[in-house]
């Protein structure tokens, strides 16, 4: 046996006992070192449930709110900013709700908030008020002209472009800039005022398109002209051809 | 409320197109471009040492203990960025106490334990055995108290036992070749893993990481060996220096068709995110990707060295170009770190537009610390060649410098 050990290198040896050392230290260790709880509901402390229902809430969610300032919340519900939660804008309020004197919410009063969503961004949705915070009366505060609690812009839309950023944009560089939305569209006044309610028509048809697109329109010559009755029957136009910017593919 | 929105203002006037709101500021930054950086210069640096012991390179030997003591050093730093990063890290042991094996960062933690200590630090402690042992029995009072400890109070130097530890520096090379293919391999395996992010997405990820770190790593020799040997008062071995510079040509010839093989496989599957990767590389990486990563850290170099190789260039030219190379080979790996890490959270999941990253450079996830934490293997390489003279039986058999050339 002992001739057996004698054997080992010396390295070999002085290694065993380093490990030995270091495996029989974090068995002795370990245990001491795991968090009490651990494991007795899953690959977690399990008192970190309660550390988690101890946190304290920040938000206090709109239901508060309306307990107070019902006047607030009932102008809110019935205009565009109905589905906000009022913390949105005015912060975490919790401790707004304990002690109202003591925790005030914030009020933006800057330009930097409405922008967050109303900024002009191609990829929003059309009908979506954006406008470009640079050159859209830059030095008033939003508030001056919007009553954020129901906003709608102060006077009446004279143009589609007002609330219709994207198509408008689109159509400025495409052919059919000349031709007036109206065209196309036949829109309620009142859809200025209660645009979700009256809402524009569009085209039906193929054989509005082809009003100028056919082979025998006398309108437009420069226009590319088809013969719709051979010409893709079975789909209408906007299927193919986006009418505010046609040349895109 | 306020700040936030603040915060987030001078963002959103970078980003393009359509994101969500999540998406505006990146979660991973800087920290983490560094720190599969420096893994992957740990796994080169020691994929070159093994050249010497496994495929005896013998042009090679007067690197072998610096890669060995390069990699040490870095491997040391590699995981600070990270703890930086995730904060908490007396939390970070944690991951040995409770072993989570559903988690691939959990098991990771594994991967470069074993790499530390099973391969690294018992390569390094057999190769320089001997010379602890010596060194030992050559000082007195507190240093070799030092050294008898470091050598683990080991004091044969019969020629078997010398003999055993040559014969286990090779078979701990041997294993540790597969160990650093998967250190590093690993780090890919975390990006290429994530199936929700086609800019990582990818089986060859983890292949492209581990030749861009070998890559990296003999690049980073080549500059610590050109250095340091002039500091040394020493001449620069030039069949080492071409031998190397061989070496890295020859793997970046491979990492750079893996990323073609990569670009091609992409191109060609053309999936619904391959128009939101080309607005990527077209506009937000275009420097970082095509000028940096793909014309100044691998075309350029690989060109400088066919042309070294093609051509009889004096040796003092041709260390100008190795180190140059050798240079843009490091800012080339960089970006690519940056590009992966970055570059993946720079588009919408919606795949309809780009975000960008704003850097700091105060802060724990600033420039200032990431910088640091770049300098910080040097120190401590620095610190090891002081303690461990990796050069001393060299300087002892050569009374007189070579040339080689």
């Amino acid at each position: 046996m002992n001739n057996w050990i004698s054997k080992i290198p010396e390295q070999i040896k002085l290694l065993a006992v380093v490990v030995t050392v270091i495996i029989t230290a974090f068995l002795i260790v370990r245990p001491m070192l795991i968090p009490a709880g651990f494991g007795e509901q899953g690959h977690f402390r399990s008192g970190a449930l309660n550390d988690a229902v101890a946190v304290q809430f920040k938000y206090a969610g709109k239901a508060s709110c309306v307990e107070c300032h019902d006047d607030m919340t009932d102008m809110l519900a019935g205009g565009y900013h109905k589905k906000l939660s009022c913390e949105v804008c005015h912060g975490p309020l919790a401790g707004h709700i304990d002690d109202p004197d003591e925790n005030t919410p914030s009020f933006p009063r800057e330009r930097t908030l409405c922008p967050v969503c109303h900024e002009y961004l191609s990829s929003r949705p059309t009908g979506f008020p954006q406008i470009v915070s640079q050159s859209h009366n830059s030095l008033k505060a939003c508030i001056s002209c919007h009553e954020p609690h129901d906003p709608v812009p102060p006077d009446v839309p004279s143009q589609c472009s007002a609330c219709h950023g994207e198509i408008s944009r689109s159509k400025a560089v495409s052919h059919h800039v000349d031709i007036e939305c109206e065209f196309c569209h036949t829109t309620p006044e009142l859809h200025k005022t209660s645009p979700r309610q009256y809402r524009p028509s569009k085209p039906q048809n193929r054989e509005f398109c082809g009003q100028c697109h056919t082979k025998n329109s006398k309108h437009n010559t420069k226009a590319p002209r088809i013969d719709l009755a051979t010409h893709e029957t079975r789909y209408d136009c906007w299927q193919c051809h986006y009418p505010h910017l046609p040349e895109a593919r | 409320m306020e700040e936030i929105v603040q915060h987030l203002t001078p963002l959103l006037d970078q980003v393009t197109g359509y994101i969500y709101p999540n998406e505006i500021e990146l979660h991973w930054g800087l920290l983490v471009v560094i720190y599969p950086y420096l893994t992957g210069l740990v796994a080169g640096a020691f994929i070159l040492a093994s050249l010497v012991k496994v495929f005896n390179v013998k042009e090679l030997q007067p690197t072998y203990r610096l890669s060995l003591l390069t990699a040490l050093a870095f491997i040391v730093i590699a995981p600070l960025p990270l703890l930086a990063h995730l904060g908490h890290p007396e939390k970070s042991f944690e991951i040995f106490l409770t072993p989570n094996v559903n988690s691939a960062m959990a098991m990771f933690g594994f991967v470069y334990a074993w790499y530390l200590m099973a391969v690294l630090l018992l390569e390094l402690w057999f190769d320089f055995r001997q010379d602890l042992v010596t060194m030992a029995n050559e000082s007195k009072g507190f240093k070799r108290l030092f050294y008898r400890t470091i050598s683990l109070f080991s004091k044969d130097l019969s020629e078997k036992a010398i003999a055993f530890d040559h014969k286990a520096v090779r078979v701990i090379t041997i294993i540790g070749i597969p160990s650093a293919f998967l250190l590093h391999g690993y780090v890919g395996f975390l990006f290429g893993s994530i199936k929700a992010n086609p800019w990582w997405s990818s089986v060859l990820i983890p292949i492209v990481f581990l030749f861009s770190a070998i890559v990296s790593g003999v690049a980073l020799v080549i500059l610590l060996y050109m250095v340091i040997t002039p500091l040394r008062n020493k001449v620069v071995d030039m069949l080492c220096l071409d031998k190397l510079a061989s070496y890295l040509f020859y793997i970046m010839i491979v990492d750079f068709s893996l990323e073609i093989l990569d670009f091609i496989h992409r191109v060609y599957e053309s999936e619904e995110s391959i128009s939101i990767l080309a607005s990527l590389v077209q506009n937000k990486l275009f420097s970082s990707l095509v000028i940096m990563q793909v014309l100044m850290g691998m075309i350029l170099p690989l060109f400088t060295i066919a042309a070294v190789k093609t051509f009889k260039v004096p040796a003092d030219l041709r260390k100008l170009l190795y180190f140059i190379s050798a240079i843009l080979v490091q800012v080339g790996i960089f970006s690519t770190r940056w590009n992966v890490v970055i570059g993946g959270q720079l588009f919408s999941k919606s795949f309809m537009g780009l975000t960008t990253y704003k850097m700091t450079f105060f802060g724990l996830e600033g420039l200032l610390v990431s910088i640091g934490l770049l300098i910080m293997p040097f120190i401590i390489l620095w610190i090891l060649i002081k303690i461990l003279d990796p050069w001393r039986s060299e300087d002892a058999a050569l009374s007189t410098p070579t040339t080689g050339q």
